[in-house]
């Protein structure tokens, strides 16, 4: 019994896993291919405006939803030449979840030697 | 007449003693609570000064790193090395107090601070505008060699020294001046008696003296009667007048000590004193052993007088005295009135009574210890309020 229970377990969490990495491969990194500014730089944008974890997720989350410009942390030429990115279809946990793979991916804590 | 202070008056009464140690323990306490507090705020007020002289240094180092910090920024992740300097260390945090990176030896942080000591180190927190890798708080570390702490130690201890000291001797003439009403009564009452009792001597001696010659089997029993009681009267006054001469003049005269049988020396004060104690009905208890001491007579007749004295003034009608002479101890008692328990202490006070029934200055006692005190004896007052006193006296 137990090793099925195991076995059950391992296949949910890696698919849990599998589908946050989906919803950000799929829904940000497929978009930001054409950009001309990296994830990484727009992150780096993120947090010198919203600081720590919680508020650039909060932000991030906040633009993704009501994408206008002035609350954009984009340059003006930047949002003049590319516009503002349309309002996300994303259910609330598929935007948590991608959030959460793009601050792994990206943040500075434990990566400054 | 002008009488200079003796020797009785100088030295302080227990009450006296007891309102200047309550003074001086509180003014000790407010002097030494005063300072404590003055060196608290000249602590706080030089760590402040030596903090705001840091704080520009500490403050040019925190916008250099931040220069860094936002080099960092820009060109993170192909640059990861966090910027080092040799003149200080430092840490950035976010803005939800989480370390991002750290080099500091103490990470004991104070976010809501400025700039503070740690235990061998200064702080100083900038707080960053722009969040540069996250940062909202940058951590600027310098190690703090406490110099300075020992230069205000020193001042504290030195300067606090001076005004303890000055304070204490400002204490000591306000205690003088707390004490002089007290003491001008004292030298007053001093002075009185030693103008009074220098005109005594003369009628007082003729009365005595009298009663002696005069022929008793001639007289009828009701003169007798009279005068026994003259006679008791005459040396009820005549032991206040020695106590009194002896407070006021004699005290000060040279000590002729001499060995004394004691035995023989209570025996005769005993017989001195058997009519005052007949007039009360006393029934006298005399158990004496043979014992010498070396002393002024006049002073242990003072002694032993005062005691004798006091145990058939204060005794009841048809009571007992009892006078106990051992090897190194005399013990007089009687089987009185008794003192309460909070009396005892203030027994030997001068001018202190506790029985206005009977007459007197209240001096025999006092008398008594100064000659105890200064002949290196001791005595002991074992007292019951209603069922009598004991006086132990030890040599």
């Amino acid at each position: 019994m137990k090793p099925i229970l195991v076995a059950v377990l391992l296949i949910s969490g890696l698919s849990t896993h599998l589908s946050s990495a989906d919803a950000y491969e799929r829904h940000c990194v497929e978009c930001h291919k054409e950009l001309p500014t990296s994830l990484q730089r727009m992150f780096m944008r993120y947090l010198l405006v919203y600081g720590g974890e919680e508020n650039v997720k909060a932000g991030l989350k906040h633009y993704l939803k009501y994408p206008i410009k002035e609350i954009s942390v984009m340059s003006d030429l930047f949002t003049d030449n590319y516009g503002i990115k349309k309002k996300t279809t994303l259910s609330d946990r598929q935007i948590d979840e991608a959030l959460e793979r793009y601050w792994e991916r990206f943040k500075v804590l434990d990566k400054l030697k | 007449m002008l009488v200079s202070k003796n020797r009785a008056t100088n030295s302080l009464l227990k009450s006296e003693k007891k309102s200047l140690f309550r003074f001086l323990t509180l003014y000790v306490a407010m002097v030494l609570f005063s300072i404590t507090l003055l060196s608290l705020f000249y602590y706080q007020s030089q760590e402040k000064l030596m903090l705001s002289d840091q704080r520009a240094m500490l403050t040019k180092y925190a916008y250099i790193q931040t220069k860094r910090l936002k080099v960092l920024h820009h060109f993170f992740d192909e640059r990861i090395d966090y910027p080092r300097d040799s003149r200080f260390k430092s840490a950035i945090y976010d803005m939800e107090n989480i370390k991002i990176f750290s080099l500091l030896d103490d990470e004991n942080i104070r976010f809501h601070k400025e700039i503070y000591i740690t235990n061998t180190h200064i702080h100083l927190v900038k707080t960053l505008d722009e969040f540069y890798l996250g940062t909202k708080y940058l951590i600027i570390e310098v190690e703090d060699s406490g110099a300075w702490r020992g230069e205000i130690w020193k001042n504290i201890i030195g300067y606090g020294s001076i005004a303890f000291l000055f304070f204490m001797l400002f204490g000591l003439y306000l205690a003088k001046l707390f004490l002089k009403p007290m003491r001008d009564s004292l030298l007053l009452l001093d002075r009185f008696i030693k103008d009074t009792t220098h005109e005594l001597n003369t009628p007082l001696s003729a009365i005595l003296a009298n009663i002696e010659m005069m022929d008793t089997d001639v007289m009828v029993e009701k003169n007798k009667t009279k005068l026994n009681r003259i006679n008791i009267a005459a040396k009820t006054v005549s032991v206040l007048y020695k106590d009194l001469t002896y407070l006021t003049l004699e005290q000060e005269k040279t000590n002729h000590d001499e060995v004394i049988d004691i035995r023989e020396l209570v025996y005769d004060r005993a017989e001195y004193f058997s009519i005052l104690a007949q007039s009360k009905h006393l029934e006298c208890k005399l158990d004496l052993e043979e014992s010498t001491i070396t002393i002024d007579r006049r002073k242990f007749t003072r002694v032993i007088d005062n005691l004798i004295s006091n145990a058939i003034k204060y005794n009841k009608r048809h009571g007992t005295v009892g006078i106990e002479l051992k090897q190194g101890m005399l013990v007089i008692w009687d089987t009185g009135i008794g003192l309460n328990e909070e009396s005892i202490p203030f027994v030997f006070d001068r001018y202190i009574r506790f029985n206005n029934a009977e007459g007197g200055f209240g001096v025999g006692l006092s008398i008594v210890k100064k000659i105890v005190d200064e002949y290196h004896m001791s005595i002991e007052v074992e007292s019951k309020e209603g069922e009598g006193t004991r006086m132990v006296l030890r040599w």
